[in-house]
């Protein structure tokens, strides 16, 4: 086949005239968009500040955590596992609830 | 440019909140809409649900449109990128490129064979491409080989184009050539 006659080929495809139809079926699916309310899109600003607030409390924590040792001495003879997770509970719970506080509009 | 006018105007209808006046853009896109999804599916109900796919997206991005570009090219990369997700979801159509099934063996159905069939054949032969070369080839020629707004759709240099178009008409020739045999073949036997 030589290049011409494909040219001619390809460029004399045909054009498809449009069921009867078509144009209200369009609009109608067209206004079922306009009803329906537009997704909300995901919220990034606000997650990345969270993590961030997040990561910012981690560091904290390790960081200051050994001044902390020694509030826990008077206790260290009376249950000293349950206090330690008791406390690691309360840091966990105030390390995911600070970032939501500051996050809100 | 008075189509562009019209589209544009429409567009801001429809953004300042009458829905009724994307009916204007429907009507005048609607055939070549619905022709371009036509040369990637080779099936009219196929064409037309794609081609409705589309008209919903542009509804949904008018607010986007900026003018950067005229509003045709706009349409139409909305449109190629909605065509190119339908084939990469649903694949391509089972369409035969058999060159037996498209020519015949039997003697006497070669002689009977319609320039028509032959032409449909290598249009189908063109979905069997790549989809770089397809694109290409199926873009510049719905375009009527404007190279310059072909690769403004592709979002690709006109030299890329141009080198994505002659490869591509060359795997459609060397295809062509494999039914070429046959059809000699079958010529010969029926004399």
């Amino acid at each position: 086949m030589s290049p011409d006659e494909l040219d001619e080929i390809l460029l004399s495809d045909d054009f498809l005239e449009p069921s009867s139809g078509f144009a209200a079926g369009v609009m109608e699916a067209v206004r079922r968009e306009a009803i329906e309310p537009s997704s909300l899109p995901f919220p990034w600003m606000w997650f990345t500040a969270g993590v961030l607030a997040c990561l910012v409390m981690a560091a904290s924590a390790s960081v200051l955590a050994p001044q902390f040792y020694g509030l826990f001495a008077p206790f260290a003879h009376s249950g000293t596992e349950l206090v330690y997770g008791a406390a690691a509970v309360g840091a966990s719970l105030a390390i995911t609830a600070l970032p939501r506080v500051l996050t809100r509009d | 440019m008075k189509n562009e006018e019209e589209d544009v105007a429409d567009a801001a209808r429809v953004i300042a909140g009458d829905v009724a006046a994307f009916e204007g853009i429907v009507r005048r896109w609607q055939r070549r809409l619905i022709s371009l999804a036509w040369r990637f599916s080779r099936d009219r109900s196929t064409a037309e649900d794609m081609a409705q796919e589309v008209f919903v997206k542009v509804f949904r991005s008018l607010a986007r449109f900026r003018g950067d570009s005229a509003f045709s090219t706009w349409l139409i990369a909305i449109a190629l990128n909605t065509y190119r997700s339908r084939i990469s979801s649903e694949g391509q159509p089972l369409l035969s490129l058999d060159p037996a099934r498209a020519f015949g063996t039997e003697p006497g159905v070669l002689q009977g064979l319609q320039q028509r069939e032959r032409e449909e054949a290598l249009r189908r032969a063109v979905l069997a491409l790549p989809q770089r070369y397809r694109e290409a080839v199926v873009m510049y020629y719905f375009e009527e080989r404007d190279l310059a707004e072909t690769a403004r759709i592709l979002g690709v240099p006109e030299g890329t184009v141009k080198a994505r178009l002659h490869r591509g008409r060359e795997l459609l020739r060397s295809r062509c050539a494999q039914f070429e045999p046959v059809a000699a073949e079958a010529v010969k036997e029926d004399r």
